[in-house]
């Protein structure tokens, strides 16, 4: 046998070993379904600049939690409807507040985002391992999804990518001139709060998989370097998936081989992902003004 | 809402009566009452804060007025879908990942209706539309990547896409060269044949008494409206800029000379600094 299969078995070991395990299985559906609620969903909030609001939105959720983890004492797949129900609440709160209060709409985020938060952690405090289970909701646990959430996780991932194609163009009008969607006569209250709700159920999804301080990172990382080199949404939406989706299973690896947290690994490959993208963008319009003014000096 | 060109039997586009819109404490528009004929070709002038944008958005229908009527063909703004509004360029994001094709598509998504595609006789619409605007061969563009002349164009387009049968054009041509500006009249002027009624925002004077059949004088109140030569007298000029403007009296009609829409401080500022 020479080197090169060797390595290559080995290669193939290093990355079945995980998978042999059920927990990693799941884990690593759980993180491409994360992936690609978050990078449909995130293409939205990127062209329309709600990156604060969904970083608020994910941390606004945690009451919900709390709540869903005082009531039922920490049982399972419950919890995810708490979330759901606080998220949808905060985000139709910040609008509602907006309008009553006249006040600019990062401002309302603010107040509503900070107070839910506070309300949060005052809620867990209450419980004895306080830090424990902070950490969890904070940072997730990826190993911790059961085949129960993954079917939950995998029906709402089809839920929304219907609502993104079947309201693709509503929302592309929506999104890129809202002076005209009001003069075509759309729906504009309606489609935002759809859009406001796939927000929620986005960063609900990827609760145990990158915990509420890391969400908006998967929903805005993989949109904004697919918008780096996309000219068309749907182009957009395809490279944010698939960019998302491997960061999710690298991560995994990642976490799997060097003990760190999953959710902090996924969002790291993102991150280097990212900067790769825009570093080879930079490089290469730079060569590009290179050789045009270097034919222009010629030329001369 | 109402159906397309069911538009009952008013001879009216535009029929206005002492309409009022108020933003806080200020008058915007004051007692504004007007009609225009179906097919008009109509300038609005007049200075900064005059109220030309909020009539605009009040005759789109995402206004609502704190006193008085707006009917468009007879019915209310909002019941219809045949308004198209080209708001200046810098109101959008060029670097939004949408072709010249999508854009101008996006006229038809109010017709094609909830849940639904774009038919063949949308995209037939919307290829006929790029074609009149002689955009065809920039339909697989990105939109950032046009020139100010092509972006005007591309958003005349989505209102003929539209199907529009008022377009409100606010200051369309601000920035663009002669040959763009000519190349946009050209295309207007087919509109006006077809009975779509036109108003067009602008600064220009010489340009409103030149290329438009009536004149929209406007400050917060109706100053005047008719053809041109009735409406840009000095009298009417001075009630519209106050002492802002000169106006000279030649063979044929009146001309107006000074600042207009932003620096028309300047002259004054000047003037008593050295006095």
């Amino acid at each position: 046998m020479n080197t090169a299969t060797i390595t290559g078995k080995r290669m193939v070991n290093w990355l079945l070993e995980p998978l042999a395990y059920a927990f990693m299985q799941r884990g690593f559906l759980a993180a491409i379904i994360v992936g690609l609620v978050c990078a449909l969903v995130g293409c939205y909030i990127v062209l329309r600049g709600m990156a604060f609001f969904g970083d608020a939105l994910a941390h606004a959720i945690l009451p919900g939690l709390a709540a869903g983890y005082l009531v039922q004492g920490g049982a399972g797949g419950g919890l995810f409807w708490w979330a759901l129900g606080a998220a949808v609440l905060s985000s139709l709160g910040i609008g509602a507040l907006s309008r009553a209060a006249n006040l600019k709409q990062d401002t309302s985020i603010g107040i509503i985002f900070a107070g839910m938060f506070a309300l949060g952690i005052a809620m867990i405090s209450t419980i004895r391992n306080y830090a424990l289970d902070l950490a969890h909701f904070l940072f997730g646990n990826v190993l911790g999804v059961s085949a129960a959430d993954l079917w939950l996780n995998a029906a709402l991932a089809a839920l929304v990518v219907l609502l993104i194609i079947l309201l693709y163009k509503e929302f592309l009008v929506l999104s890129f001139d809202p002076l005209l969607a009001s003069t075509l006569r759309l729906p504009a209250r309606a489609l935002e709060a759809v859009l406001l709700i796939l927000i929620a159920v986005a960063i609900v999804v990827s609760l145990q998989t990158v915990g509420v301080a890391l969400v908006v990172a998967m929903l805005v990382t993989p949109a904004a370097t697919a918008s780096l080199v996309s000219k068309r949404l749907p182009r957009m939406m395809a490279l944010a998936v698939l960019i998302a989706a491997f960061s999710g299973v690298a991560g995994l690896y990642i976490s799997y081989y060097a003990n760190v947290a999953s959710g902090a690994a996924i969002v790291l490959v993102c991150t280097a992902i990212f900067i790769l993208v825009w570093a080879a963008q930079a490089v290469t319009r730079a060569r590009a003004r290179a050789s045009y003014s270097a034919s222009a000096a010629n030329a001369d | 809402m109402e159906a397309r060109h069911h538009h009952g039997d008013s001879a009216y586009a535009i029929d206005l009566s002492g309409v009022s819109v108020r933003y806080g404490a200020r008058l915007a528009l004051e007692d504004l009452s007007l009609t225009v004929e179906t097919g008009r070709r109509v300038a609005v002038v007049g200075p900064n804060g005059a109220g030309k944008s909020t009539l605009f958005n009040l005759l789109a229908g995402v206004l609502s007025t704190d006193r008085g009527r707006v009917l468009i063909h007879g019915h209310r703004p909002e019941r219809h879908v045949c308004i198209a509004y080209v708001t200046q360029s810098n109101q959008v994001d060029w670097n939004f990942p949408v072709s010249v094709r999508d854009v101008v598509m996006m006229g038809r998504v109010g017709e094609i209706g909830l849940l639904r595609r774009p038919s063949a006789a949308d995209r037939q619409l919307v290829q006929d539309s790029l074609d009149r605007m002689e955009m065809t061969h920039l339909a697989q563009r990105q939109i950032g990547e046009l020139s100010g002349g092509q972006k005007q164009r591309m958003f005349i387009a989505r209102a003929l896409a539209q199907q529009a049968d008022l377009m409100l054009l606010d200051e369309p041509l601000s920035g663009l060269d002669l040959k763009s500006q000519d190349k946009i009249f050209s295309l207007l002027d087919t509109l006006s044949a077809q009975q779509v009624t036109l108003l067009f925002a602008t600064h220009d004077l010489n340009l409103a008494r030149e290329r438009f059949e009536r004149i929209l004088l406007l400050n917060r109140r109706l100053v005047a409206y008719g053809p041109p030569d009735q409406v840009l007298t000095s009298e009417n000029l001075a009630a519209a800029y106050g002492g802002h403007m000169q106006v000279l009296d030649t063979a044929d009609g009146p001309v107006a000379i000074g600042d207009m829409g932003g620096h028309h401080e300047h002259g004054h500022d000047h003037g008593e600094a050295h006095g």
